[in-house]
């Protein structure tokens, strides 16, 4: 170790060290637009969310609105996928789920990401008696399914959105902060942080400057991986009678009261679910060409 | 092994259970308002939620009603179900034992069919084989277990005819709740069978063994698969946690008396005695397979030594 490098000249190796991540950044891009996987994942998914956004403009019909005299009708030109039991239009209620369950995907996520990135910083970066009681936590929550204790949490909140996004919350950090903790243990060693600490920066600093904007990689990651954990589970809530409740149009509920149905009316089951399939298997798509964009070492092709 | 590693192991997993026992008693309180009035619902009268406290020690401070709880569970005593008005532990005993013998066979089938779609991509690596192997994993684990198991029960059972639609009537109606929870998990076996085979294939022994003109069938069935094994015990008791839970869904569909549709039952009539029980003897289950597997695991392979 030398003690003649100067105050800037640090600095200036911290900037470039951080010039190199972003062309690490662009390099990760390019891997990952070469993956036809994950580019169909996010054709998937951005049709899915174009669908959710503009749900009042797709919708043929209003899709709460009852005829009790059309029920149950075989898809035609009117209704393209049919009517439920009630009526109503299959296709635009199919429409409206997209928005009802993808927003609760995106709160469970931010509840979840919120609880997990921050209980994962504390964790990795204080290391000791934080860390094991973090940890501990981690591992007592692991031990039960996350679909029960979900459940048992929703059952005793009561139905509705914002409590199946608060069960699946406690119950899902856990992954979130097992992943942020064991990027922050590899940023700790790197050397840009080592070199930022030497020069007195204070640990918050540190926090802040290096090590969120490093796990930003990690979190986008964490995002599409943990989406869809995030709907089956709440799907399998609303199917359970115990997440979003009818009317609200929610392909858990949708596939639920179709099972009456199935000899009838099979479409109604059928079609919710292969809108849940698509929209998972769209997030799958890319969370995996992510990951092997990111970790090019991981065996591929 | 050594004695500080298994003291260690041993240490973590009493701490655990502790805490799940906790987090098992806690649901109850978890909610806004009066454990007993949820519980005895809205039109119950003073009197009776009142007789229903002193029973329950509802009274009584937090950790005396969780020492009162523990200590009866360990005598083998969960309480009274509200709803069956029976002893819990009759009730879990005889639901016990079609869950197991469902999660069981699932787990089987899926064990079987990922390892050998795993081995044989890794074998046939890049080949077509290889691909839908791949490819078929993400469909497999994008499908929700409650709609499979609907699909499953229209087309085999309503269209088809070949298998009851529900409840427990002989083997065959085992046959479609089996296959719609295994099938899904065959997937979360198949992808890291693969990747293990491919990381022992490469390795120095292997590449010498080629050298030495041994056949690849038998490099790959006497010294390449035993390798690959050793993980999946840990493989197994990672997922057994998502094969319990997808069997709850499962049991619903398909109307099979097991824990999970009792779960089900219990946590929408509000019979907590019954849900506290079965969340502490699931989890109860997972903590020790994992601790199982994690003395497996460095028994069969004296590489490993398991830290922390």
């Amino acid at each position: 170790m030398e003690d003649t490098l100067t105050y800037e000249e640090i600095k200036k190796d911290i900037d470039n060290l951080k010039q190199e991540k972003t062309s690490q950044l662009a390099l990760v891009w390019s891997r990952f637009k070469r993956n036809k996987l994950a580019l169909i994942g996010g054709i998937i998914v951005l049709i899915m969310v174009l669908i959710a956004i503009f749900a009042p403009v797709l919708a043929p019909h209003d899709p709460y609105r009852t005829a009790p005299l059309r029920r149950l009708e075989a898809p035609s030109f009117e209704h393209p996928l049919g009517t439920d039991a009630m009526g109503r239009d299959m296709l635009s209620r199919l429409i409206y789920g997209a928005r009802v369950e993808l927003s609760i995907g995106i709160l469970i996520i931010l509840f979840e990401g919120t609880i997990g990135i921050t209980l994962g910083l504390l964790a990795g970066y204080f290391g000791g008696w934080v860390d094991s009681v973090i940890m501990r936590l981690v591992d007592i929550l692991r031990s039960f399914p996350v679909i029960i204790l979900a459940m048992a949490i929703a059952g005793v909140l009561g139905q509705g959105v914002y409590n199946v996004v608060i069960a699946l919350g406690i119950v899902g950090w856990t992954t979130f902060a097992r992943m942020v903790r064991s990027k922050i243990l590899s940023i700790k060693e790197s050397d840009y942080v080592e070199a930022a600490r030497s020069i007195g920066e204070s640990t918050p600093s540190i926090i802040i400057r290096y090590i969120l904007p490093n796990a930003v990689s990690t979190a986008i990651i964490m995002v599409c991986i943990m989406m869809p954990t995030a709907l089956i589970a709440s799907a399998t809530l609303s199917f359970l009678g115990l997440g979003v409740q009818p009317p609200i149009a929610s392909w858990g509920s949708i596939i639920s009261a179709g099972r009456d149905y199935l000899l009838q009316a099979p479409w109604i089951s059928t079609t919710a679910g292969l809108f849940i399939m698509f929209t998972v298997l769209g997030f799958n798509f890319i969370g995996d060409g992510l990951r092997d964009a990111f970790d090019p070492t991981a065996d591929r092709s | 092994m050594n004695k500080k590693f298994l003291l260690n192991r041993f240490g973590r997993t009493l701490l655990t259970l502790v805490g799940v026992s906790i987090i098992a008693f806690m649901i109850l309180h978890l909610a806004p308002g009066d454990p007993a009035r949820i519980m005895l619902g809205q039109f119950a009268t003073e009197e009776n939620i009142e007789i229903f406290r002193e029973q329950h020690h509802l009274n009584e401070p937090l950790p005396v009603q969780y020492g009162a709880w523990i200590t009866g569970v360990m005598q083998g005593n969960f309480g009274y179900s509200i709803r069956y008005n029976r002893p819990v532990h009759e009730l879990i005993w005889t639901r016990m034992w079609p869950t197991l013998t469902l999660t069981v066979s699932a787990l089987v089938l899926a064990v079987i069919l990922g390892f050998t779609l795993g081995i044989l991509a890794a074998i046939k690596r890049n080949s077509w084989l290889d691909y839908i192997t791949t490819i078929q994993a993400m469909f497999w684990i994008s499908i929700p277990a409650f709609w499979l198991g609907i699909l499953f029960l229209y087309f085999f059972g309503l269209r088809l005819r070949w298998f009851p639609i529900g409840g427990m009537a002989g083997l065959a109606s085992l046959v479609l709740p089996v296959f719609a929870l295994g099938l899904r998990e065959e997937a979360w076996f198949a992808r890291p069978m693969r990747s293990e085979m491919l990381e022992v294939l490469n390795q120095a022994y292997i590449r010498s063994a080629r050298a030495r003109g041994i056949k690849e069938r038998v490099i790959i069935t006497k010294h390449a698969l035993r390798n690959a094994l050793i993980p999946l015990v840990t493989m197994i008791a990672l997922r057994l946690p998502w094969i319990i839970g997808g069997s709850v869904v499962i049991e619903v569909v398909f109307a099979w008396g097991g824990m999970g549709s009792l779960l089900v039952n219990s946590v929408l009539a509000r019979d907590f005695p019954v849900v506290q029980a079965i969340l502490l003897l699931i989890s109860f289950a997972v903590v020790m397979a994992n601790l199982f597997a994690d003395l497996l695991y460095s028994v069969i392979d004296p590489r490993i030594r398991l830290e922390d």
